[in-house]
């Protein structure tokens, strides 16, 4: 019962995946943790209206005043929420007035404050000294619900609250806080760990960029609005972090804006954990860092030293290990060098973290969709925003991804100054991926009418690579008033950014990358497709048009629909392959019959594809293997199917290997022992008797006209069929084991030819107390003994395979009874024959063929059948080739429903089958 | 005297770290640097060259060479004249990369684009001793060259070796587009007038 439940569970889960493939619309809670960068656990347990007031207590008890505020604190009225760990407000006055992110770890005391009947507020204390009073607006019982879930929240989260105090540790603004604090030995408090700028120096002018007094303000702000875990957002905050982070605090604001402080916090040791358990392991991600670690902001001074290097190993290593999709693009060894200048390894492994998953995503997969999106996204907002620029650009054949996508990939590391890059990189984490796209449009705004001079990528490149380098000059020197002449040319390019292309939102972003997402994805799979294909090895027998088929299969078959995304697999394992093979072959069975045989030759089959022998196959892999088996040279296709019995290739195989050809052989021609499909053979017979007919409707010995319908006893002719290719198996078996030879003895010259030696040395083949082994020759010969399995290695077997079927073309399992309606016969084939038999009946007048085209059909209608509802003009391609008939109601033949019996039994049906056929007399008898 | 200048796009591929940017750095401003910073997307610069009585300006492009970034190289070889395609003599693997590249260019960029196929990194095999280091042999290299019709040079970045003539040689191999430009008498772009 659960066990079902489970599986309707994964079913309905994995539906639900799919969907998300499509433009999924973001859930409430997910769009609610995407606006406070609220790890993936939590959900909106309770919310209400609320209005909210911050103080910050002093260490005597007296509230403390912002500095900052000349009005002092401010009750904002919004809307409440509670998640698992959180406690979270924002306000409704224009949602940037003032946002609460309270970690609940960090509750100190909550208290109901006594007031009036109706009115229900409470008093948060916090770990940093402020005090959140919250007044509850709407009905009071609500209230208190929420109330009653806080408190079995914070509960829940009692075991937390222990990894507080070693995590505010960890955090600088705790340092700036404790160190200030009256009465403390200054001295006595340490710094936490931090970025390697604290070892060698921070890019930039310490004075110039003011970091003292940037400091001083961030100090007040924490200590009256909270801080990291308890931080509430500001309009100051906002301009605070406008003006440029201080060096020293950027690392922790960096972790904390994009949300990676939380999740260090909740998976505290993670990082480590990842490096110990993969210690000395390899990978081609880490290969590639390798090659890049020496070339991250080599400029950097840290980036010369052991200790640099170290740690970017380690935080891209690491960051491989966590996405092993990603693994490791390029571009992110410059942003973790960044990160890494002000965060410790552990805070830039989660930066890094959400960067690529939550602000770039798509940026670093293996086919940089992300990238590829935003480039186009960027395109289209330029020509919305600029329309004469992207005219003058388009006109020119100037490709401005050329330009722009480094901008992106590189969050301007590679293309501007540090200093300059790390200020937008502020601004980037607080407001999100739009903040790249304001940017970049800035840029090409204030370059506007030097770019419309311009006529090529270079130049294009020379004029933006001239800004980049004059950034810090005075953006209107000449200007008489000199607070114009003070204006930099990179305070001139945030001031166009965020005003001018405030209207760039995120809803503009996200609705401009659904519209182009569709082509993208095509491009690159086509790109994808187009690569690989190309870089297969040579096939001799499959043409450009089957391996592209045999690619969309594939790539069907292990469900890497996220294959542009980068994130697909690009290996089959053995069950894969089954359900891939089926969709194209005729000789893998249905789920459930496949249950009763223990698929020994898929199994071969597998092993002899697997080249890498890593248990699992790659598009290569199963292209060489299925170029082999759709060959038609009789004599290399044999040798083939020998060779998957003979995985070592020592051109021999014992006793139970002849067992499992046989059986291999049986398997493969199930469908024609079913009748499912007909063989050439069975196919010129009815040829023949449809000659016959035709024949006998024939009025003037001139024409031959071929009648629209002629029935035929459908069942007879896949019986016959049938009866073949048993008797076909018993012969193998039979000759195999005669002519195998006998291990350790010397061949038999004089083979004495009365039946009962010969009897007695099948038999003796049959003893397993003497070996024998079977070579290609012999295996070759007895082959070539029978006509139906030289046509199977000739032909018939690569008709089975119909690597010229497109995916369009469904088949699952209704493969073989789609196709049975429309049996046609090739008239012209008929004609021939009914001419050949018009020539033996001595007709000497010369006839010809009133049909005249050289492809015209007959239609073969199956005598029992009352439905002739068939289409003679279907698209069948050469069915003439590969004539396939309806299972008929499944109609058991012979013994053939015994096949779950085991191997002796099987051959006994087998012999016992063979008895139907002509070639008794050529039976061995033995026993067991 | 005023000669004819003729732009060429050239693109340079090839996989990550063979050095396409240090044959570019070498050539543009005759200077080696030991970690140069992975290129992201594609640099871009130009340099002049005096070829017999012809001035070519050369407009190269440098991309990145992890395998990833391959669907944007379309992006930047588009309407390219001449292709360098780099790989490194001490790693085999690049060498089976550049000859998908060669493969992808022939197919895909400018029908009469001309190919140079550089073996990168020569100093590393040179010496006593050191040609152990080597792991894609010259021969192998000509005759990829032979069977794909390509010009091939053996290069060091670092000690300058070849990297001239590579330039050279594919720069002397234009006439068509050299042609185009003297009817056009254009000397900023043969670009404009090849699309």
């Amino acid at each position: 019962m659960s066990f079902f439940n489970q599986l309707r569970e994964k079913a309905s889960q994995l539906s639900l995946f799919d969907k998300a493939e499509a433009d999924r619309k973001p859930t409430r809670d997910e769009l609610f943790r995407d606006e406070f960068k609220l790890p993936e656990c939590e959900t909106i347990v309770d919310e209400s209206n609320a209005e909210l007031l911050i103080v910050a207590v002093k260490s005597d008890g007296t509230s403390a005043r912002d500095q900052s505020h000349d009005e002092g604190p401010v009750v904002y009225p919004g809307k409440l929420y509670l998640t698992q760990h959180f406690l979270v407000f924002k306000d409704s006055i224009d949602k940037r007035s003032c946002s609460l992110t309270l970690n609940l770890s960090t509750v100190k005391k909550v208290e109901r404050i006594p007031s009036k009947a109706f009115i229900f507020a409470l008093s948060i204390l916090t770990s940093s000294g402020t005090k959140v009073l919250i007044q509850f607006i709407g009905i009071r019982s609500k209230s208190e619900e929420f109330s009653q879930k806080l408190k079995s929240q914070l509960k829940h989260n009692i075991p937390n609250t222990k990894k507080l105090e070693p995590f505010l540790r960890t955090l600088y603004s705790e340092f700036i806080i404790r160190k200030n604090e009256p009465g403390v030995d200054k001295s006595s408090v340490k710094a936490p760990e931090g970025g390697l700028g604290l070892l060698f120096k921070f890019p930039g002018d310490p004075k110039k960029l003011k970091d003292k007094s940037k400091l001083r303000l961030w100090y007040d702000y924490f200590r009256c609005n909270g801080r990291n875990l308890t931080l509430s957002k500001q309009k100051m905050f906002q301009k605070l972090i406008r003006v440029g982070l201080p060096n020293r605090l950027r690392g922790e604001m960096w972790e904390l804006t994009s949300g990676a402080m939380y999740l260090r916090f909740q998976e505290l040791g993670t990082y480590q954990r990842i490096l110990d358990s993969h210690r000395d392991q390899r990978s081609v991600a880490i290969e590639e860092i390798e090659k890049d670690l020496y070339r991250s902001l080599p400029e950097y001074s840290a980036y010369q030293s052991e200790d640099g290097i170290n740690r970017l190993r380690r935080v891209l290593t690491a960051y491989s290990w966590k996405n092993p999709d990603l693994g490791y693009c390029q571009a992110m060894n410059i942003v973790a060098a960044a990160l890494l200048i002000f965060q410790t390894e552990e805070q830039a492994f989660w930066t890094l973290s959400i960067l690529c998953e939550k602000y770039v995503p798509g940026y670093y997969s293996t086919t940089m969709y992300g990238t590829l999106l935003d480039q186009k996204v960027f395109e289209a907002l330029v020509e919305k925003t600029m329309p004469i620029l992207w005219t003058h650009i388009s006109k020119n054949d100037i490709q401005l991804s050329v330009v722009s996508l480094p901008w992106f990939l590189s969050l301007f590391l590679s293309s501007m100054p540090l200093v300059f890059a790390f200020r937008i990189i502020d601004i980037f984490f607080l407001h999100g991926p739009k903040t790249l796209f304001q940017v970049a449009l800035a840029i090409l705004r204030i370059n506007g009418e030097e770019l419309l001079e311009i006529d090529d990528d270079g130049m294009f490149i020379s004029v933006i690579k001239e800004y980049f380098s004059q950034l810090d000059d005075s953006a209107h020197p000449n200007s008489p008033d000199p607070k114009f002449r003070q204006l930099t040319k990179f305070q001139e390019l945030l001031i166009v950014a965020f005003k001018e292309f405030s209207v760039v939102t995120d809803d503009m972003i996200s609705k401009e990358r659904n519209k182009h997402k569709p082509a993208i994805m095509k491009n690159i799979e086509n790109f994808m497709k187009r690569t690989q294909l190309r870089n297969l090895p040579r096939t001799h027998h499959l043409t450009q048009d089957h391996l592209s088929n045999i690619y969309d299969r594939f790539y069907e078959s292990i469900q890497s629909k996220k294959m542009s995304l980068g994130t697909g697999k690009s290996s089959m394992d053995f069950e894969t392959m089954r359900q891939f093979l089926s969709g194209f072959c005729d000789w893998i069975l249905p789920d459930d019959e496949f249950k009763y045989h223990d698929g020994d030759f898929l199994h071969r089959l597998f092993r002899a594809w697997d080249k890498s022998g890593q248990n699992e196959l790659s598009l290569t892999d199963v292209v060489v293997g299925l170029d082999k088996l759709v060959n038609r040279n009789l004599m290399e296709s044999i040798s083939n199917f020998f060779g998957i019995y003979d995985p070592e290739g020592t051109g021999e195989i014992d006793r139970e290997g002849i067992l499992q050809v046989s059986e291999g052989l049986l398997y493969i021609t199930k469908p024609l022992q079913d009748g499912k499909i007909l063989d050439q053979i069975t196919t010129n017979s009815i040829e023949s008797y449809v000659a016959d007919k035709v024949l006998e409707l024939q009025t003037s010995p001139d024409d031959i006209v071929l009648p629209s319908e002629v029935n035929i006893d459908k069942e007879k002719f896949q019986r016959e069929q049938g009866e073949r290719y048993l008797s076909a198996a018993s012969n193998f078996i039979q000759r195999a084991f005669e002519y195998a030879q006998p291990v350790e003895e010397p061949m038999l010259i004089d083979l004495p030819s009365s039946k009962d030696t010969e009897k007695l040395k099948a038999n003796l083949a049959l003893d397993p107390t003497h070996p024998l082994t079977l070579n290609v020759p012999t295996f070759r010969m007895v082959i070539l003994a029978d006509e139906s399995y030289e046509l199977l290695f000739s032909k018939t077997l690569a008709d089975t395979i119909h690597v010229d079927r497109s995916i369009t073309v469904t088949n699952k399992n209704g493969v073989l009874r789609d196709m049975f309606d429309g049996l046609i016969a090739d008239g012209r084939r008929v004609a021939s024959h009914v001419r050949r038999r018009m020539d033996s009946t001595a007709t000497t007048s010369a006839t010809s063929v009133t049909s005249g085209s050289s492809r015209s059909r007959t239609a073969v209608v199956s005598a029992d059948e009352d439905d002739d509802d068939f289409d003679p003009h279907a698209d069948d391609g050469d069915l003439m080739d590969n004539v396939e008939l309806s299972a008929l109601g499944d109609v058991p033949i012979g013994g053939l429903s015994d096949k779950e019996a085991q191997r002796g039994e099987d051959l006994k049906v087998l012999h016992e089958q063979s008895n139907y056929t002509k070639d008794t007399d050529q039976l061995i008898e033995f026993e067991h | 005297m005023s000669r004819p200048i003729t732009a060429v796009k050239l693109v340079l591929l090839g996989e990550a770290a063979v050095g396409k940017s240090s044959l570019v750095l070498r050539f543009v401003s005759n200077d080696f640097q030991e970690n140069k910073e992975p290129t992201i997307g594609a640099a871009f610069l130009t340099q002049r060259c005096v070829i017999g009585d012809q001035t070519i300006k050369f407009e190269i492009w440098d991309t990145a060479g992890q395998e990833r970034f391959a669907s944007l190289a379309p992006m930047y070889y588009r309407n390219a004249q001449c292709a360098l395609v780099v790989y490194d003599v001490t790693k085999p693997a690049s060498f089976i990369k550049a000859r998908h590249w060669v493969k992808e260019l022939h197919e895909q960029a400018s029908p009469n684009i001309i190919i140079a196929l550089v073996g990168n990194k020569c100093d590393l095999v040179e010496g006593e001793g050191n040609e152990q280091n080597r792991k894609v042999a010259k021969e192998e290299g000509e005759q990829l060259a032979q069977e794909e019709n390509l010009v091939f040079f053996e290069t060091s970045a670092k000690s300058g070796l070849n990297v001239k003539e590579v330039f050279i040689a594919l720069g002397s191999k234009i006439p068509s587009n050299v042609q185009l430009n003297i009817q056009n008498d254009s000397a900023t772009s043969a670009n404009a007038c090849n699309c």
